[in-house]
Formats: structure tokens, C-alpha cells, sequence
């Protein structure tokens, strides 16, 4: 995905990215439900101009680069380092599981991260989807925005491209909580490079589909986090969807203090869910265990 | 007289088989579910993919305008994706706009979906919205890749179903057009949307 590959780890980042959070916190007070393009992205003439960096950037730096990298390295290979830092992150997947009280769900992927790094070789190959431990996405932003913390301004930053006054945060420490980001920029760049490489496909679509690439990039990225975050349980009651008649939707915007009830719902749902994935948690690690088993003999 | 009165009542006959005909046919139109409106669509589209290389881009444009135009509410479509800026319209340009985003969602289809690798759909849940639409979930299955999600929104239309919006991965197609639809309308006015419209298409044409 685009996102990720220039919203990876580098630590150099990191420094910009502090920098930014303060002006960022300031921002992130509004929780209504309907907004309008300028609430969402307040800063649109500075993320655009940042967006055209970016292109630029990726462009004739790191299209070149991707593209040697594609010749020299046959698939196999590729799809095997992107594995092994997969499964690097699946740490912070079962981090975030805990943390948003997805028990069951942790269970999996603690056994899905057990058996990558034992039978799949230190991760480089995903034996755990093909015995049914499908891969999840979970991290510190998704946690935060079940915790029922606002979204925050759209942002793009350099390098990194699109990410929310929330998403910052999360950033960091998705960052601190994986392996990779400790061992040195050579296994980064690695990481990096293999993320753009994979993204081809995706980056086409936005060229091919757009009129306006910043705004369907813009649309697509907080569709997609949304989408995370509730577990693809949002489309119904995303407003943007009724196509009843677009005076309604107009008319829900008018009203301003709309707290997002989705939110606090969900997250009350999520707490009362607990207790019943603990008992499912025992059964699930029974049931990776199990899975483990055969695959193992 | 006799023969008069036979060639009436055959008249008379024909009348009324025809009503009784044309009437079922209108029922069974009424009767076509949000359900099978889909599945014929995606029929439809899977039927285009597999004879896609033969047919080549105007081959399938052609095909898939009728599937489209048949199963979408392309109109309503159109409406939406320009959301207020659609009353600023004068009836040209909103006849305009109707027809070029309707060749456009044609070609964009005719462009993506161009050859078959044994791709299905696979239908998982129905369901009713509150304001009396339908929502089909479904998903493409795409050999040795993740399945994609695809939910289907309906609104009735007169008698029949049609697909409003498409939502693939929890990302809808129809809030990704009228961002970027606004967006334009706003920044650079009505010509210019249809021009890069156009654009669009004839790149797509291209190929």
C-alpha cells in the first residue's frame, strides 16, 4: 500500500514528526459527525503542496530505485522479506488486539506470529494463512480511535504522505513497538523499498481512476483507516453513502454538536464484549494450537 | 357478419393475451429482486471478462453499457457525486454531466475488467437500510489473492431495483466521486470537470 510505504519507519522522520504532533494536538477538538472537506483537511493547501513533494520525490527518487530493485530481485524473494517484516509487525498487531480487547482475535495472532517465526523460518514464509490464521490489521491509531480519540486534521507529511493528527501518534508508536526499528537503516530501507515495490499495483489505480489524485487519495486513506478501525462494520452508517437524496446529507452537516455516537457505541460494545472473549481467547489459542500441530509433524 | 364477429373476437382474443402477457412480464420485472439485479450484473460482468480479449475495448463498452445502464441508476449517480453544486446546474449541463459520467463509468469498467483469470462472485448476506434501500453483500474471489468485499446499495426505482453505490473494501466508490467531484466544481467550475472527465475516458479508450 502507498500510505504505508512512505508512512514507514524511518527514524529520521521521527524528529519531523514530533515537530508536528504539537501543532497538530492543537487542532483535533471537533467531533461531529458529517463534516465538510475543510473541516476534514484544514490544511489543504500546505498537504497538497506536500502531496506534489511527495510525487516528486517518488517520482525520481524512489521509482528509479524500485524499478532496479524489481529487476534484480525475483518475486519469491521479495514476497519473502515483505513476510519477514510482516511478521516483525504482527507483535504490535497482538499489542493492539490486547489493547482494544479483541482477546480472540490477540490469541490468533499470537499464534499466527508463533508459528511464522518457528515453522516460517524467522517469518519469511506466512505458513499461518494457509492453515487459516488470516493476517489482521491492528495498530496504535486504530486502538486510539476505539478509545473514542478524535481523528484529527488530515495531514500529509513528507516522505511518510497521509496520516491524521491521530495517525501521528499511533505512528510513533507503532514505530517503538516494532523490532525493525531498531536495527539499523540498511534493514529500513529494505523494508522500505520492498513496501513501494509492492504498492505498484495500488499506485496505478490512483492514477488511472482519479480526476483529482490528492482528493481520491485524501478519500481513499480515511475510508480505509475507517474501515480498519470499525472492522468493515461502518458502511451503513456512514452518511456519505445515502444516496437518498443529497439535501438530507446537507442538511445533517448544518447540525453542528452531532458527537459521533458510532464511537462511543462501538467502544462500549468492545468493553462488554470482554468478558466473552476471554472465554473465547482459551479456546482460540487451544485451536492454534491445534492447527500448529499437524503443520508441525 | 359471422366472419366479422370471429375476426373481432380473435381481435378481442389477441387484446387480452397480449394485456395478460405484457402484465406478467411487468410483474416479473416488479418481482426481480435487489438480489438478482446484482447477481445479473455481476453475471453479466464475468460473462464480458471471459470473451474480454476477443471482444477488445469497444466490444466490451458495448456489452457492458446494457448491463450498466440496466442495473444502475446512473442518473441518481450522477446526482449525487455533485452533491448541492447539482441545483446550481442549468439542465444542460446537468444532461451533460449525466451522459458523460455515465460513458465514464462504462469505459471505466470496459478498461478494468478486460480479461478473465478465474475470478467469481460469491453472494454472503442481504439486508434492508432504514430509509427502504437494500444492501447486497458479496465477494470477488480471486484465485491465490485475498478476496475483495463488495457491498452493493440499492434503491428502488419505479418498479425495479438499481445499484446506487458500490462499496469495495469499505471503500465507497460513490463518496470517493463526489469528493473529488466537489473538489473540482469548486476549484476549477463545471468545464473543467467535464473536461478531465473526458480525458479520462479517452485514455481509457486507448488502450
Amino acid at each position: 500500500m502507498y500510505h504505508k510505504a512512505k508512512k514507514n519507519k524511518i527514524l529520521t522522520a521521527l524528529s519531523v514528526l514530533c515537530c508536528t504532533s504539537v501543532l497538530v494536538l492543537s487542532g483535533c477538538a471537533t467531533t461531529t459527525t458529517a463534516k465538510t472537506s475543510s473541516e476534514i483537511d484544514p490544511y489543504e493547501d500546505f498537504n497538497r503542496s506536500m502531496y506534489s513533494f511527495n510525487e516528486t520525490l517518488d517520482e525520481y527518487v524512489a521509482e528509479p530505485i524500485v524499478d532496479v530493485y524489481n529487476w534484480i530481485t525475483p518475486t519469491f524473494v521479495q514476497t519473502g522479506i515483505g513476510n519477514f517484516f510482516s511478521n516483525l509487525k504482527d507483535i504490535n498487531v497482538v499489542i493492539n488486539d490486547m489493547l482494544q480487547a479483541k482477546f480472540l482475535q490477540s490469541g490468533e495472532d499470537t499464534g499466527r506470529f508463533l508459528l511464522n517465526t518457528t515453522i516460517g523460518l524467522g517469518g519469511l514464509f506466512d505458513v499461518a494463512t494457509e492453515v487459516g490464521l488470516e493476517k489482521h490489521e491492528e495498530d496504535f491509531d486504530q486502538t486510539f480511535a476505539v478509545w473514542g480519540i478524535p481523528q484529527g486534521p488530515y495531514l500529509v507529511l513528507p516522505v511518510l504522505g497521509p496520516t491524521t493528527g491521530r495517525g501521528i501518534s499511533g505512528t510513533i508508536l507503532d514505530t517503538a513497538a516494532n523490532p525493525a526499528s531498531y536495527v539499523g537503516y540498511p534493514i529500513q530501507a529494505l523494508s522500505l523499498l520492498n513496501e513501494r515495490a509492492n504498492a505498484e499495483s495500488t499506485l496505478k489505480v490512483v492514477d488511472e481512476a482519479a480526476l483529482d489524485p490528492y482528493v481520491f487519495t485524501r478519500e481513499a486513506f480515511l475510508q480505509m483507516r475507517k474501515n480498519l478501525i470499525t472492522d468493515g462494520k461502518s458502511t451503513l452508517t456512514d452518511d456519505t453513502l445515502d444516496t437518498d437524496d443529497s439535501k438530507a446529507a446537507d442538511k445533517n452537516s448544518k447540525s453542528s454538536i452531532n458527537i459521533d455516537p458510532a464511537g462511543f457505541k462501538q467502544a462500549s460494545d468492545k468493553f462488554s464484549n470482554a468478558e466473552k472473549s476471554f472465554n473465547a481467547t482459551a479456546r482460540a489459542f487451544k485451536a492454534a494450537s491445534d492447527k500448529l500441530e499437524p503443520s508441525a509433524k | 357478419m359471422l366472419n366479422m364477429l370471429k375476426n373481432k373476437s380473435i381481435a378481442a382474443f389477441l387484446c387480452l393475451f397480449l394485456l395478460v402477457v405484457s402484465f406478467n412480464a411487468a410483474q416479473a420485472a416488479q418481482e426481480e429482486s435487489a438480489k438478482q439485479v446484482v447477481e445479473k450484473f455481476q453475471a453479466d460482468l464475468i460473462a464480458v471478462m471471459k470473451q474480454g480479449k476477443e471482444l477488445g475495448f469497444k466490444g466490451r463498452y458495448d456489452k457492458l453499457e446494457a448491463a450498466i445502464t440496466k442495473s444502475h441508476d446512473l442518473n441518481k449517480i450522477a446526482r449525487v457525486a455533485v452533491g448541492k453544486e447539482w441545483e446550481k446546474l442549468s439542465n444542460e449541463q446537468q444532461q451533460k454531466l449525466v451522459d458523460v459520467f455515465s460513458r465514464l463509468s462504462i469505459a471505466s469498467y470496459a478498461y478494468n475488467f478486460k480479461d478473465f483469470s478465474g475470478e467469481s462472485f460469491k453472494f454472503a448476506s442481504e439486508e434492508e437500510t432504514t430509509r427502504g434501500g437494500a444492501v447486497i453483500h458479496a465477494y470477488l474471489l480471486i484465485p491465490n489473492e485475498k478476496d475483495v468485499k463488495f457491498d452493493y446499495m440499492l434503491k428502488k426505482k419505479g418498479d425495479s431495483w438499481r445499484i446506487n453505490n458500490i462499496i469495495a473494501d469499505g471503500v465507497s466508490d460513490l463518496a470517493l466521486k463526489r469528493s473529488e467531484y466537489a473538489s473540482i466544481l469548486e476549484r476549477d467550475g463545471f468545464d473543467a470537470l467535464i473536461t478531465k472527465i473526458n480525458e479520462k475516458i479517452d485514455h481509457y479508450a486507448k488502450q
